[in-house]
């Protein structure tokens, strides 16, 4: 560092930009911003003064024990709840508070953790009609009698996930693991830039995640999309991230590149503390 | 043309020659008319029940409203049937209108009772206060006319007129569920949460529905003071309101055709009783828990059962 790293060393730590509790080390412009970020439940403080950055293009995973508050800062970010503190800017743009729908129209699609899909209809209708929000009829007059082309793109949306031959059956007929797939088909159908995944695996056996972890890190690289993951599990994420923020009672304790969370003390202590899963 | 839509043709053509079937009198022609009626009118309540998830306890209001609509006009000599058609989709426009911002603004139970509520609410008025004859309602109604010099007077051109409704009702609605909002319609049922996270303003997409089943509800309305040449408070009334619900429940939720066979089965069905005893109801209420017990699907699932035997 030259003669400005001097100044900037006397008001935080050198080398590294801090700003707001610290980025961590970006690759790119950030797409996402969690701007400490806090939730109370009544008394309960399921997160505080959360802060992360996720740069565009990035595979960027939260982990934590079960109950550290991932879910509540997915569900934060994707306006199913109001932040008690803090802002989310998605490009750009404060999107703190927006309802789920007009955060989803901006480009970002979650999954959910419990299993969230259209259950009683076939799984071409479940990914025909995420298909058509983003088509040009959706929320136009024109919607009323007109129906969206939409064959092809599901057509593509189903064929990676080996769901093609399935697309007549029910959606509550799919086993477990075809039904994780579906919920993530319906999240890419809307088209998102940032694709925000809650413990996509849960449930699955161990080869069943290692094949899915792979073809969700094919699909995110193919379609050039930012990942936001969320997994309990973490084994699941050190092979897949670029970076890795760790949740432990709603406080982010580490945030880095995957070797170096996985060798820090504060993290194994959070591990090893609770129940090892 | 698909399998169904041809089916639909065929019944439409049935239904079309029904005056000509030999000893068909003005009575059974005027039943049909109340039995078409009541089936489009619950076919209308299956956009809402079986296609959106929603249970709107308060069609009565709209089917009051409209009909008062046309008798207002009617009473005041201005008898187009255009006319009242118009005027009656503008005052069941607007009250739907009302009723379907705040109501949707609540799920399950809440938007039922809201609904209800509104309609008990423009009952009493309509009830208990002169400005439209209180409880004897308008009466003595002249004829309509489909244009100047030719009025709606005999009982074949009445029956005619409610199945070419009817139709227009059926085709609007088949139309509409099969769009792009259909679809919509069918995932806010299936699962509100996820549809909301795809992108979709469902209450928006709740408040259209409710109004065009509203208003398709409504011209029903406007329809029938020119069968019975009166409009009283007792089309409002909340158990109206019911009987259009269970005639969706037996002929079959979610299907379109079911709730006509529903609601044509219904009046029939109480015309039929009612002329014989005076506890009507009771021998209803067991046919249809009997219905509701057996046939879980509705009366057109007899259809569903049937095809099964014949394929195995």
């Amino acid at each position: 560092m030259s003669g400005g790293g001097e100044s900037r060393g006397a008001t935080g730590s050198p080398g590294r930009p801090e700003r707001g509790g610290g980025w961590g080390a970006m690759s790119g412009p950030p797409i996402l911003e969690i701007d400490r970020v806090g939730k109370d439940f009544g008394a309960l403080a399921a997160l505080t003064d959360v802060t992360i950055g996720v740069a565009s293009g990035e595979i960027f995973s939260v982990i934590g024990p079960n109950g550290a508050g991932k879910s509540t800062l997915f569900n934060v970010i994707a306006g199913l709840h109001v932040p008690t503190r803090g802002r989310v800017v998605f490009h750009g743009t404060d999107i703190t508070g927006l309802a789920p729908e007009r955060i989803n129209r901006r480009g970002l699609a979650k999954t959910f953790q419990i299993t969230n899909i259209f259950p009683e209809i076939s799984v071409w209708e479940n990914v025909a009609v995420a298909v058509q929000s983003r088509q040009p009829e959706s929320g136009r007059l024109a919607s009323l009698w007109r129906r969206s082309p939409v064959d092809a793109k599901v057509h593509d949306l189903l064929e990676p996930f080996g769901l093609l031959g399935r697309r007549e059956e029910l959606a509550e007929n799919l086993s477990h693991g075809e039904q994780r797939y579906l919920e993530i088909c319906l999240a890419l159908a809307t088209e998102p830039r940032l694709l925000m995944l809650d413990e996509p695996t849960a449930g699955m056996t161990p080869g069943e995640t290692k094949e899915a972890t792979t073809l969700i890190r094919q699909i995110v690289k193919a379609r050039g999309l930012t990942l936001l993951l969320i997994e309990h599990d973490m084994s699941v994420v050190m092979g897949i991230s670029d970076r890795v923020a760790v949740l432990h009672f709603g406080e982010k304790i580490a945030e880095g590149p995957p070797d170096v969370v996985r060798a820090d003390p504060n993290v194994i202590e959070a591990y090893l503390g609770g129940a090892e899963d | 043309m698909r399998p169904g839509e041809y089916r639909a043709l065929v019944v439409f053509a049935a239904l079309a020659a029904l005056p000509f079937v030999p000893g068909m009198s003005r009575y059974y022609l005027l039943l049909a008319f109340d039995a078409l009626l009541f089936g489009t009118i619950a076919m209308s309540l299956d956009l809402l029940m079986g296609y959106t998830g929603l249970v709107s306890f308060g069609h009565a209001a709209f089917y009051g409203l409209g009909a008062y609509a046309t008798a207002v006009l009617l009473e005041r000599g201005y008898t187009s049937l255009p006319l009242c058609l118009a005027f009656s989709i503008v005052v069941v426009g607007l009250y739907a209108a009302v009723v379907a911002y705040f109501a949707t603004a609540r799920r399950g139970i809440y938007f039922a009772l809201l609904t209800l509520i509104f309609a008990e609410v423009i009952y009493t008025i309509f009830r208990y206060t002169q400005t439209f004859g209180g409880s004897d309602g308008i009466q003595g109604l002249p004829d309509a006319h489909f244009w100047p010099g030719v009025p709606i007077e005999t009982a074949m051109q009445k029956y005619y007129l409610v199945l070419g409704y009817l139709v227009f009702a059926y085709v609007v609605c088949r139309v509409l569920v099969a769009s792009h909002f259909g679809r919509v319609l069918v995932a806010i049922r299936e699962n509100e949460e996820r549809a909301r996270f795809l992108g979709y303003d469902v209450q928006r997409y709740k408040m259209v529905v409710c109004v065009i089943s509203a208003l398709l509800t409504g011209l029903a309305g406007a329809i029938y003071p020119m069968r019975s040449a009166f409009a009283t408070p007792d089309l409002m009334v909340w158990t109206e309101s019911g009987e259009f619900i269970i005639s969706v429940m037996i002929g079959g939720i979610g299907t379109l055709v079911g709730p006509i066979i529903g609601g044509a089965f219904f009046t029939i069905l109480r015309d039929k009783v009612s002329s014989y005893v005076d506890w009507y109801f009771i021998v209803i209420g067991l046919v249809l828990i009997f219905i509701v017990l057996v046939m879980p699907k509705g009366l057109l699932g007899i259809r569903r059962l049937f095809r099964r035997t014949v394929e195995a």
